[in-house]
Order: structure tokens, then sequence, then C-alpha cells
């Protein structure tokens, strides 16, 4: 007879980590199931020759520390996970190419933030702060909308928390100008929207206001040893309170009773049965692993209407001289050749928006002394990539890519790259399709345009994942993603399907 | 309509009530679209470049054998349409294969480069060339038992020893020994078809002419392509045309163009100590030498920082999916050995350390890792996974295994 599980979580991201490590240490016997042979999916880390590199996270926001925790600190600290974070104070640097172009860097905290804005855009102070001071009220509304259990009293609402409504009904663009803040200050912050892959035209200023107040408040925060120290330290918890998690098992099918809810899947060709299934899987991919009659019509139009999240082109190089040696001061540096966000994103293939990380600033031991790394990230869609490229040119389309934009970063920060590099990796989406699997490459799972927001879809949380006994987390789910919001979600089904578990509601 | 400047920022002109809009024009979204089926996550143009580069596990079968000599030969595989497998994957010159096989009561892997162009791939073949070793376990069983038709189970193409035309020097030193000429044969065929935009050199060290591997082939390719040239160093014999001695530092001078090169090294470990000695004279900078993996530690008393074993085996316990099997393993093998030798199916491609295939949770027990193979991640420290394929142990030992698939 088949082992019973309480849950069984598919997939080892970010979010299947923290849920599984929430179900476990709920005392609920616990399987994660991986198909790579490494947990984390997009936090891991990678080696080539003496490198260890950071294959996707940027910065880490609403981490805050030991005295002032924020949320992605509670969410390990409640688990019993041990982080060894390092911080960055600086905000970032953005450059915008050409003869009306600046190059400016911001800070941190949110007094020095609106003096650094001030500074590079003189009189945009009252409307910067007016924007940051929206965050109160927002975390006071949402308070509210929690304690009425989803269902607000609209009179309160339009009346007690109305600036509420109008920031989580509008885009960020339709904010920023409601308060007045000129353009350049506007598309300055909004040089965000490349952490997020919307542009602020479309993206929701209640969410994107929790982004950028993490990171103005608390500063950016990284794992010492990578991601692959997060996505460990959460495999620790789970194997302590007596989780299992098997590596090399891709599940190839979800099963399901007679009533239509889901009781467990197939992986390496054996069936695992549990009473509670909780997907890090896109539902694109699991409803190709499902019975069509047990998917609900609503849920299947909702997947047909969404488009899939942006993904990236990254570059990962070892340089053979120390950051100070090659001339990089920030940690992060964002390239644009537009300064309007929505023309970097029409601009995305050719001169849009860029990254550059040197993770030596923030950890300096990050590589070997008298070595640094370099991190460009450009984001595209998989879509993007040419429909007739050939296996056996993608070397080369992948090699032209990264010279194309090594070679601008060289131009525009005015030092010498290339002949430093002793390690390179590039990947595309052709790299994410490879290790996270997902339609496209997709690393942000949908796309959180206008109308499928993070605001509607808290709103139709219940509707959209109807199907009984499975759950979603993770970069597709509600709050997109971002590592913050897929360990949050995580922690959020992990504890919700504990509860249930346990004779809760 | 400007703003009077003294009025406090406010978000006055934007109608709250828009909010309640969010719900209903996201429901009306979903309701225009169709319920039709997904498509396949694999039918996509990223999904599909990814899954044609690398497939989880390529189905071969031999098509052809060349034999060199008996301790030599060569195999062309090809893909095995009974398995699945219908095409081969692209990879870049110097790559290798993870060829799996079960042999008597024992499960093996065992990485051999592809030694032949990357467009051969195209055209459904692949060619390994094994070298006899003595006592080796594999290879004899390949060379001794392989016939046309023999089914192969092989990996995607694998390995970090490919020119990376950002990184690399144009102009590749290739300094080869013995069965490490394999990954040269591959790189030269990449050049001389301009796969590669680069130029080598290669520096071919065998004991007599006799026994350089695709000898006349080289030198036929280097009379008809510029950019590729072909010096055999012997050290056995004196001979016109060629080079006596070894590969100095001396030798790679005069062979050298001016300005930047890359030496790339593959060959047995005697070259590779022998060159330890003479690189360092070249004054290159480390990321002008690439040198291909060193393949298994057969003596880790040899090793720098070897404490010395109480006993000369212990008890080994791997645990794989929750279910325990207990073994020995000799002091002086690796615990990827000692598994193999169970007939343990345990993941594995690069025997070197490098490619962290083989990540295990040790879950107790003292091992010993050579440093110059410990290819393991930072975190892994914290936590204690070790790579089983380069670890030896020092006590008993219990090992968390994830399950093998193919
Ligand atoms: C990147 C790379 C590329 C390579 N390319 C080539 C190539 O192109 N051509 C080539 O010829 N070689 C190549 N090699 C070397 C090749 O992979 C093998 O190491 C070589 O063929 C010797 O294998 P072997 O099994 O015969 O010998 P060994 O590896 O020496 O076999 C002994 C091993 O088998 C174990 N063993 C002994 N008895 C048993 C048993 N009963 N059951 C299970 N295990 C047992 C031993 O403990 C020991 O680990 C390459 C190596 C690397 C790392
Ligand atoms: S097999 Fe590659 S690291 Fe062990």
């Amino acid at each position: 007879m088949e082992r019973q599980y309480d849950v069984i979580v598919v997939g080892a991201g970010n979010g299947g980590l923290a849920a599984a490590a929430n179900t476990a240490k709920a005392g609920c016997s616990t399987l994660l199931l991986e198909k790579h042979n490494l947990p984390g999916g997009c936090a891991t880390s990678f080696r080539r020759g003496r490198f260890e590199f950071e294959p996707s996270l940027h910065e880490l926001c609403s981490v805050g520390t030991e005295d002032r925790p924020n949320v992605v600190y509670k969410v390990f600290d409640d688990l019993g996970a041990k982080i060894d974070w390092c911080y960055e104070h600086d905000l970032f640097r953005t450059i915008v190419k050409g003869q009306d172009g600046y190059d400016i860097t911001l800070k941190s905290g949110v007094d020095a933030f609106c003096d650094s804005m001030e500074e590079a855009v003189p009189g945009c102070y009252a409307s910067v702060r007016a924007f940051l001071d929206l965050k109160p009220k927002i975390d006071a509304a949402i308070d509210y909308i929690y304690a009425s259990k989803g269902n607000p009293n609209p009179v309160v609402m339009l009346v007690k928390h109305t600036d509420f409504m109008r920031t989580a009904g509008h885009s960020v663009e339709e904010v920023m100008t409601a308060l007045g803040m000129p353009q350049k200050a506007q598309d300055l912050i909004n040089t965000y929207w490349g952490y997020l892959g919307v542009p602020t035209d479309e993206l929701n200023a209640m969410h994107f206001l929790n982004m950028l107040y993490g990171y103005v408040s608390d500063g950016a925060a990284m794992a010492h040893h990578r991601s692959h120290e997060l996505s460990s330290a959460l495999v620790d918890v789970i194997e302590k309170h007596g989780g299992e998690i098997r590596y090399n098992s891709e599940v190839t099918e979800f099963l399901y009773r007679e009533d239509g809810s889901c009781c467990g899947v197939v992986a390496n060709g054996e069936k695992l049965y549990a009473k509670e299934v909780i997907s890090n899987v896109i539902p694109h991919n699991v409803f190709n692993m499902s019975d069509p009659k047990v998917i609900p019509e609503e849920n299947l139009k909702l997947a047909n209407a969404r488009e899939f999240g942006i993904s990236v082109a990254t570059v990962y190089l070892g340089l053979d001289c120390t950051a100070e040696e090659l001339g990089m001061n920030d940690y992060t540096v964002f390239i644009k050749g537009d300064s309007y966000p929505r023309d970097q994103y029409n601009n995305r293939l050719e001169d849009g928006l860029y990254i550059v990380n040197c993770l030596n600033k923030v950890v300096p031991d990050s590589s070997p002394e008298g070595t640094c790394t370099l991190f460009f990230t450009m984001p595209l869609f998989g879509c993007d990539m040419p429909r007739d490229l050939r296996p056996q040119d993608y070397k080369k389309f992948k090699n032209d890519l990264a010279k194309r934009y090594i070679e601008d970063a060289e131009k525009t920060l005015g030092i010498s790259i290339v002949p430093h590099i002793e390690e390179i990796s590039i990947a595309t989406p052709v790299t994410f399709a490879r290790y996270l699997g997902t339609p496209e490459g997709t690393i942000y799972g949908y796309k959180l345009s206008g109308w499928d927001s993070l605001m509607a879809r808290t709103a139709g949380e219940k509707e959209d994942y109807a199907i009984p006994g499975l759950s979603f987390c993770g970069g597709h789910y509600i709050r997109g993603d971002g590592y913050s919001c897929a360990y949050i979600m995580g922690e959020m089904i992990g504890k919700r399907v504990a509860k249930r578990l346990k004779g809760g509601v | 309509m400007a703003e009077k400047k003294e009025k406090k920022p406010n978000l006055l002109r934007l109608n709250p009530l828009d909010f309640t809009k969010l719900t209903p024009v996201r429901k009306a979204r979903i309701e225009a679209a169709p319920a039709r089926e997904l498509r396949p996550a694999d039918t996509y143009v990223p999904n599909r470049i990814a899954n044609a580069l690398h497939p989880d596990v390529q189905y071969l079968k031999v098509t052809e054998i060349i034999e060199h000599d008996c301790d030599n030969k060569s195999y062309i595989l090809g893909p095995d349409h009974a398995k699945g497998t219908d095409a081969l994957a692209w990879f870049s010159a110097g790559q290798y294969l993870s060829l799996s096989m079960e042999i008597g009561e024992s499960f093996a892997t065992r990485p051999y480069s592809i030694a032949s162009s990357p467009n051969d791939a195209l055209k459904g073949e692949y060619r390994i060339t094994v070298r006899r070793t003595a006592g080796g376990f594999v290879s004899g069983h390949i060379l001794d038992t392989w016939k046309i038709g023999t089914p192969v189970t092989a990996s995607q193409p694998l390995g970090e020893f490919t020119y990376e035309p950002l990184r690399d020097a144009k102009h590749i030193i290739g300094l080869a020994g013995g069965s490490g000429i394999t990954p040269f044969r591959s790189l030269a065929y990449a050049v001389a078809e301009g796969i590669e935009d680069a130029q080598m050199t290669l520096l071919y060290g065998s004991r007599t002419k006799n026994d350089a591997l695709f000898d006349e082939e080289f030198t036929a390719l280097a009379e008809k392509c510029p950019a590729f040239r072909y010096v055999n160093v012997l050290s056995e014999e004196t001979r016109d045309g060629c080079e006596h001695g070894f590969l100095t530092a001396e030798l790679i001078r005069k062979y050298a163009p001016e300005g930047e090169y890359s030496v790339f090294v593959c060959g047995p470990s005697a070259m590779y100590r022998f060159l330890d000695e003479e690189l360092p004279k070249l004054g290159l900078r480390r990321k002008f030498i690439r040198r291909e993996l060193f393949g298994e530690c057969r003596d880790p008393a040899k090793e720098e920082g070897y404490p010395g074993s109480k006993a000369a085996s212990y008890q080994l316990t791997v645990r794989v999916s929750g279910k325990d099997t207990v073994m020995t393993c000799r002091a002086d093998e690796s615990l990827l050995a000692a598994m193999e030798r169970a007939g343990v199916k345990a993941p594995s491609h690069c025997r070197s350390g490098e490619c962290g295939w083989c990540r295990s949770k040790l879950v107790s027990g003292e091992v010993f890792v050579p440093k110059r193979m410990d290819g393991r991640r930072e975190a892994d420290f914290l936590y204690g996974f070790i790579h089983p394929c380069c670890t030896f142990p020092l006590s008993d030992i219990v090992l968390d295994v994830p399950p093998f698939h193919p």
C-alpha cells in the first residue's frame, strides 16, 4: 500500500520551500518533490572555475535586521532558519545614456532617499514624500480588509481608506502624476519597473509602492553565500521537522479523486498520495498534467487569458581584478537607453534597460581575493527569442548578445571589462526554460498587467484556484514574482494548508 | 491646469471608485477568454531549444567501430530511435558525454569526451575514443564487449572545456597527451569548419609517432586549414618534422603567436604534474590556462592534507528515498566507487568533483575531500553536503543520496 502524506509539495523553488517548511514545522508529514538535483529553482548558485555565481537574486526587499525585522526576516526566523544577511545601503545608481542623460545615485532610508531625490530633481521632494507616505495608509487599509475577513464595509472603505482605494485602483504613473511628481522624478523612481517586468503606466501603484518602500526603508539584503544559502536553510528546516525531500523527481501527473479533488501525484513513475497538494509549479503546467475533466472552466479561461511574465537574459562574469581595480563603485547600476519606462520596455531588444550588479560591493568575499564578479540582467520575454533560432546557433546568439551589453557597459561606465574575463556564463530564456520548465522560460509567472494586477488577483483568489485539495504558491501566484513575494506566499499557503489539516478552516 | 504650489500633494483628482472596477474588469477579461486546452510548455521557442540542447538522457547505439589498436578504439554512436532518441544534441567542441551502464552486479558511469565535430551530431553521429586503463573497470568492458548495435545510455553533452569567445584568446595552444587528444579532435574540426571563430595550434605529446592517435587525420586537416596547426611532440623518438622531448614552456613559446593566447590542457595526470612546473614559466594570467577535469582521484593518500585512515575500510550506509543499503567502502576508494561496486544507482557525471551532479547529504561520519577537486558550493559546507565522487571515508558513513534518473 502506498504511503499517504499529509502534504505533497511539488517544486522546491522559493514558494515550495517556504510552504513545505511551514507544513513540516506545523507537524504535517510533508514530501517535497523537485525535478532538479538541487533545491531553490532560481534561488541557487553555480560554480565556474574559482567562482560561485548568484544566478538570479539582485536584492531582497523587506528583509530588515534582527533589531528591526521585516516580513522576509520573519519568514526565516519563525522557521528557525539562520541566514547570514549582508546589506546594501545605496538604493541604486542609474544612468540614462546620451545627450540629455543623467547619472544619479539614490540612497536608502526614507529621509536620505527623499533628499537624494530632491538633489537630483529639485522641487520633487514633497511629491516623493507624499508617495511614500501612502504606504502606512495602504497597510492600515489592508489590515482592515483582513480583519473584515475579505468583506470590508464599502462605506468604511470609502470614508476611511479613500487614498488606499485611489492608490490600489490606479497605475504608478497615474498616482505619481496626481501627486504632481515631475516626470524626471517619476522616471528615476520607476527605474524599478525592471524588477517587476511591467512598465509603470500599467503596473498597479499599490504593488509598486510596497516594493519601493521595502527597498527604501530597509535597504536591500543578500545572503552571504548566494541564494543557495537561503534554499539550503529552508531544506534544513524541512528535514529537521521530519519532512522528506526527493530530488531528481519530476512530477509528470497530478492525481484526482472521483469528486475532482486532488489527492496526489506521479513522480518517477511512482504514485504518491496526500491529503493536500501544494504546487510551486505554474498552473499552465499543472493543468497539462491533469485530467481535463477536473479543471474548472473558469480556471482554464483564466490561464488562457493570461500572458506569461517577463524572463531575462543574464551574463555572469568572473573577473581577475578587484571591483576597485575595475572601477566599479556601486552594487547596482541600471543603464537605460531611454528615460521613460514604457520606452525602455518597448526597446528591450535594442537599447532598453539593463542592470549591472557587482556582488563584491555587498559581499566582499563572494569571490576569491583579487577578483570580483559582475552580473548583467536584461529583461526580455521568452517570445522575444528568434523563432527560427536553431540549437546549433544558440551559442553564437547568446555570445553576441552578451558582447553587446558588456561593451555598452564598458563605454557607459568608462571601465574595461573584457580583458579581465576569467569565467563567463550566459543565460537566456532558454536557460530558464531548461531549469524551471516554465512555458517560454518565464521567471515571473504571469504578467502582472493592468487587469491582472496584484489587487485584482487577491480579490479573485478563491475562484481562481478552485480545485479542492490543490493549492498554488510561487511567482505565478497572486503577489507575483520576486523572492520576497514567493517566500511570503509560500508561508501563507503552508500555514493555511497546515491549519486546514489540523481541523481549522 | 497648473497646480497651486502651496497645496500639499494629494490624490483628489483620482476617483476612488475606480478601485471597485478592478474585479469586474478582470472577471470580464477572464469570461471573454476561450476555455481551450493549453499549449504544452515544450512547444514554445525557448523550451524547444532547451530540450534540444539538454535532453535528460540520450539513448544511443554503436553504429561503427574503428580499431586503432587493441587498447584504443573509436566508437561511432547514433540515436537509438526505438528507444525514443531521434536526434543527437548539439554540443560545444570539448564537451563530454557521461555514459552509464550495468556491468555484472555493478552500475557505473564514466565521462568520455566527444571526439567528433559538432556538425557530425547533426548527421546523427557522436564519436568517442576509449583507451584501456590498466586495472580499469569500464574501459576494458567497453573495449572487450561493445559491438555494432550495442545500446549505450548517455547524458546530454556536459563540461566546460570549451572555447568561449568573450573569455579566451583567439589563438588556442592545445596541449594534449595520450587519450587526452579526444576533445582536441572535436575542437580541431570546430575550428576548421568555422564553428568556432578561433585558431588552434595543437602540440600533441606521445611516446612515438605511432602512438599518436588520429595522426594522419590531423596532418591532413592542418594542410587544408590555415586556422589549425599540428605539431607532434615525441618523447621516445626523433623524427623529421616532429619535436623531440616534452611539452615544455620553451616549446610552447616557440609555437605561440605574438600577443595573447589561451592554453588548453588535456592529458594524463603525469602530464598535468609536469605542466604545473612548466606553465608558470610562461607568465600567463590564470584566465589563459584552461585544464580539462582531472578525472577520478585514485589515491587519496597522495593528496595534500590527507590525515591518514585508521582502518582499511568502513561501513557505508546509503539512503535513497528513505531506503537504506549497507556496503563496505575502502578507505582508498571514493564513496561513489563503493556505491557503484554495490550496484547502487547513484547520480554522477564528471567524477571529478566539478559538476555537482552527485551532490549528497553526509548524514554522519568523517570524510576527506582532496582540495584540488573540491567543487562544492559554499552553503554546502554549512549544511553538510558533499560530492561523493571525490570524497573518501575516514569513519563509518551514512549518506543520503538523491534517486538516480538516467
Ligand atoms: C572529462 C573527462 C573526459 C574523458 N574523456 C575520455 C576519453 O575521451 N577517452 C578515454 O579513454 N577516457 C576518457 N576519460 C577517462 C574515462 O572517463 C575513464 O576514467 C577511463 O576510461 C578509465 O575508466 P575505467 O573504469 O576503465 O578505470 P577506472 O576508473 O580506474 O576504474 C576503476 C574504478 O572502478 C571502480 N571499480 C572497480 N571495480 C569495480 C566494480 N566491480 N564495480 C564498480 N566499480 C568498480 C574502482 O573503485 C575505481 O573507481 C575522461 C575523463 C574525464 C574526467
Ligand atoms: S560527478 Fe560531478 S561532482 Fe561528482
